[in-house]
């Protein structure tokens, strides 16, 4: 019977019902792509660090993994160090840098990843091999297309540009032997990467057994957590990050989305709030007479309450699934604006759909919804049943 | 054997603003079971506010109301709506029916409310309809009957529960003379079939129909006849 | 190089330092007099983290635990509002070029020079004499350098953008649900107006009147809203990120943008909401 009434009289004003629905998918469609952005870009990068199982970064001490120029000295024995550890699976160390690719009167800039390729985590191979030899290198699309080159073919690289002398310096011969995807750069960033020996030597002595950063996998079982502590004490000219610890850098350094989440998210669910208390008062006020004759022929306040209540969670539970296919096209547009963060690797994400993330949205919006036809409501079942009837009958 | 309905010393007053207003100044009677009683009187003369207090929709100022040997006066809102809900059946002058539901759903409404089980619910909404003469205009909405098939309605769905009372506020008031007639020989029908009926009426011929006329003026009462 | 932004400062400083394990750390009060120890100006983010003041005596040194040389603060610099540097934690120091030179041992080398021209005529003509005789180093427009360097912000301009159209859709939506709703309850009194032989017009000027105030009202409060919002923002990103940069920027342009948006939004609502009312027969709105 409740449900009866209920829907009844949702019928009984359709435009006003469609616009409410409309409101409230508004509302939800907003509030689904907050969530999603206040933990997107957390998952998204969580994902992408762990994504070829590196759980520590080692950087130079006080900074971020290729947040500067720094480098780590001594970095052969630093590695070897760490490999000599049980709980330890692997390390790649990685030394980044430029090449600089002649190309008629002027040259093609990349950037360079100085890789062990057996162990590397820094790209995915798309076609070819990996480097072998010294004199190999793999390339992304961008910097194969911008040289006019493909897998087999040799190309001339230099490490090193001599101002004063215009001139390439730590120059070679390098053959191309794989397309490749890097996981961390944008996807319209030139580079390649080769054999981290080749680009120490190509770079020259000031080089010579350094690298920019070290990821470490660690056996299966192992506390990260401890494990990076004890690699920060037993290197104390180094940062060891831990993928936590990368995050909360991450988190503080974006909070800006964060926050501006947490705001939006808020303003979208204090709209819907209103929106339905509006509603349901004015839906209320209208069927005064109605609800004071209910309760004259003996139907309960709660019931009342009930019945107006679930006009409410009929609005919200048609208007979730617009909202959420709203909410999903808004969010990957707004993702195109935000992936063109100059620098912004390829797979991060701004706006991550999870479940959970819908299902948090829509229970906060459906909370608010049931609290906002509550008050009306109730107020309205709870009017002098004689007094209000009269009123009604004059009215 | 107590009365039905037991009312003393009842008064009610309503502020107007800065002004008290007194509806009803010191009313006492008694209806008996199977009693039909009607109160007439002028405009304004309380006849409403009493029946509103008899029918537990509105409290007392001071006094008593017993009903079915229940002291009624002073009910928690819950409970006075439970009271309400099967003790007493209300009809009101501009029927009140819910305009979504259709003739039967009005009159499962109380049913449902009492929580009887769905079949047993429509059986008896139906029951009560035939009893009305409409179980064949069940499936109407209240927009789709005249006036005197809602007021039919609206009687059915206040026999729903088997009250102990019976009380209509004008319930001839929206009707044409024709229809009036007809809702005088249910009303008839009913007492006759046992109900314990208390009218209020501007409408002769109904106060006419009734066993026992009451006269209001003025808050209090200054008449009470046995018409046959 | 995924956090990498480039600098645009004259000043040498820290990052020039490539090719370096860590960063040019500032040694406090381990002072070693050399005569007259030279000055260097530090920011004020250094002054207020290590307690320095103007006068004291400090170490600087290229790498930890070399020898360095003492110098004098002789000045506490106030950042500059670049938006490039929000989210940069690092300290800086400026110091005279050749003592820079000489300590990082780069010899008579800079990263980069900046040339200030008398007219934008005389800068083009720079540009192009210097590139074309320079040995491999090319000249740039600060404007260009600054397009460049910008293209950061210019996606968090086109988010907020978005944002923007989407929140005015989002409210042009919720304004016309509510101004329906709200109309909606006084079809009673419409009714009754309908009635007595108002006209349908007047009904529709009187209730786009209404609309109108209370858009006028709504403006007013809103802009007075995010006047105060955008006070609270610049305050607390200003305190967060150390910088007397602006962040929230409420200009004649928006406050207009703004009040004229939600006039004609309100007004329209309203307007839409009348007419639907008044086309309805004056006994239907009555329910009968």
């Amino acid at each position: 019977m409740i449900i009866t009434l209920a829907f009844a009289s949702l019928v009984r004003h359709r435009a006003r019902t469609a616009l409410a629905i409309l409101g409230v998918a508004v509302s939800s469609a907003m509030l689904l792509d907050m969530v999603m952005l206040s933990s997107g870009m957390r998952e998204s990068f969580r994902g992408l660090l762990l994504s070829q199982g590196f759980q520590l970064r080692i950087a130079p001490k006080g900074t971020l993994p290729f947040d500067t120029e720094a480098t780590i000295r001594d970095a052969d024995s630093l590695v070897a160090l760490i490999r000599a550890r049980p709980g330890v699976q692997a390390v790649s160390p990685v030394l980044g840098g430029q090449l600089h690719f002649p190309l008629g009167s002027g040259a093609v800039t990349a950037a360079a990843l100085g890789v062990e390729p057996a162990v590397q985590g820094d790209y995915e191979l798309v076609a070819g091999r990996n480097p072998t030899s010294a004199n190999e290198i793999v390339a992304n699309d961008a910097l194969l297309r911008a040289l006019g080159r493909t897998v087999g073919d040799t190309v001339r690289a230099a490490a090193g540009y001599d101002a004063q002398l215009r001139a390439l310096s730590g120059e070679r011969v390098l053959r191309v032997v794989g397309r490749v995807r890097f996981i961390y750069l944008a996807l319209e960033q030139r580079a390649a990467a080769l054999p981290i020996g080749t680009l120490r030597a190509m770079s020259g002595p000031e080089l010579e057994s350094r690298a920019s950063v070290a990821m470490v996998r660690l056996r299966s079982g192992v506390d990260v957590e401890r494990e990076r502590a004890e690699l920060e004490r037993l290197l104390p000219r180094v940062t060891v990050i831990s993928t936590t610890k990368a995050l909360e850098q991450v988190d503080e350094r974006l909070s800006y989305f964060r926050q501006l989440a947490v705001i939006l998210g808020a303003v979208s669910l204090v709209v819907g709030f209103l929106l339905v208390t509006t509603l349901v008062t004015v839906s209320v006020n209208e069927r005064i007479g109605e609800i004071a004759v209910m309760r004259a022929i003996g139907v309960r306040r709660w019931r009342i309450v009930a019945q107006i209540v679930l006009e409410a969670a009929a609005i919200m539970l048609v208007a979730a699934p617009l909202g959420l296919a709203l909410g999903l096209v808004t969010a990957r547009y707004l993702n195109s604006i935000l992936a063109r963060f100059p620098g912004l690797p390829e797979r991060i994400d701004f706006f991550l759909f999870q479940p959970s993330a819908a299902w948090t949205a829509l229970g906060l919006l459906a909370a608010c919804g049931v609290l906002a036809g509550v008050y009306p409501s109730w107020r309205g079942a709870s009017l002098p049943i004689a007094t209000t009837m009269r009123q009604e009958a004059v009215g | 054997m107590s009365a039905t309905v037991e009312v003393v010393d009842l008064v009610r007053e309503y502020r107007m603003g800065d002004e008290t207003v007194q509806a009803l100044k010191g009313v006492s009677f008694a209806v008996q079971k199977s009693e039909y009683v009607a109160i007439v009187g002028p405009s304004g003369c309380g006849k409403s506010t009493l029946l509103n207090l008899v029918g537990v929709i509105d409290k007392p100022t001071s006094g008593q109301v017993s009903i079915a040997g229940e002291r009624v006066d002073s009910l928690s809102d819950s409970r006075a709506t439970e009271f309400r809900l099967r003790r007493i059946g209300f009809v009101f002058q501009r029927f009140y029916l819910m305009q979504a539901l259709t003739a039967r759903e009005n009159v499962e409404l109380p049913l449902a409310e009492a929580g009887l089980a769905g079949a047993e619910r429509r059986d008896r909404a139906l029951e009560l309809l035939e009893y009305v003469g409409l179980r064949k205009r069940e499936r109407h909405r209240p927009s789709q009957l005249s006036g005197g098939e809602q007021q039919r309605v609206a009687i059915a769905r206040a026999l729903a529960n088997r009250p102990a009372l019976l009380l209509a506020d004008e319930p001839t008031g929206e009707l044409d003379a024709r229809t009036g007639a007809e809702m005088i020989a249910l009303f008839e029908r009913l007492n006759a079939d046992g109900t314990t009926i208390v009218v209020v009426t501007h409408d002769e011929e109904l106060a006419r129909a009734a066993r026992r006329v009451i006269h209001m003026r003025d808050g209090l009462i200054v008449g009470d006849e046995r018409a046959r | 190089m995924i956090f990498r932004t480039i600098l645009l400062l004259l000043v040498v400083a820290l990052h020039a330092s490539s090719a370096q394990e860590g960063a040019t750390r500032v040694i406090a009060l381990r002072g070693r007099p050399q005569g007259s120890p030279r000055s260097i100006a530090i920011d004020s983010r250094l002054a207020a983290d290590a307690a320095l003041r103007v006068g004291d005596r400090v170490v600087i040194a290229a790498a930890p635990g070399e020898p360095g040389d003492t110098v004098v603060v002789a000045g506490v610099v106030q950042r500059r509002a670049d938006p490039a540097e929000i989210a940069r934690g690092e300290y800086r120091i400026r110091l005279h070029l050749g003592q820079l030179q000489a300590l990082l041992g780069y010899g008579d080398r800079v990263d980069r020079f900046a040339v200030g021209t008398r007219s934008p005529a005389a800068t083009t003509d720079a540009v192009a004499r210097i590139n074309a005789t320079a040995f491999g180093f090319r000249a740039h427009r600060s404007a260009d350098v600054a397009v460049e360097t910008s293209k950061t912000f210019a996606v968090v301009s086109r988010f907020h953008r978005a944002i923007g159209v989407i929140t005015i859709v989002a409210s042009a939506i919720f304004l016309l649900c509510i101004m329906l709703l709200k109309v909606d309850e006084r079809r009673r009194d419409v009714a009754a107006l309908r009635l007595m032989g108002i006209s349908a017009p007047t009904i529709v000027r009187s209730v786009v009147l209404e609309a109108s105030a209370i858009a006028v009202l709504g403006s007013l409060v809103g802009v007075g809203v995010g006047l105060t919002a955008s006070w609270i923002v610049n305050r607390h990103y200003q305190g967060v990120y150390r910088t007397p940069l602006r962040f929230s920027l409420v200009t004649g342009d928006i406050v207009l943008l703004a009040v004229a948006l939600s006039l004609v939004l309100g007004i329209a609502a309203g307007w839409v909401a009348a007419m639907r009312l008044v086309r309805t027969p004056p006994l239907a709105l009555f329910g009968r």
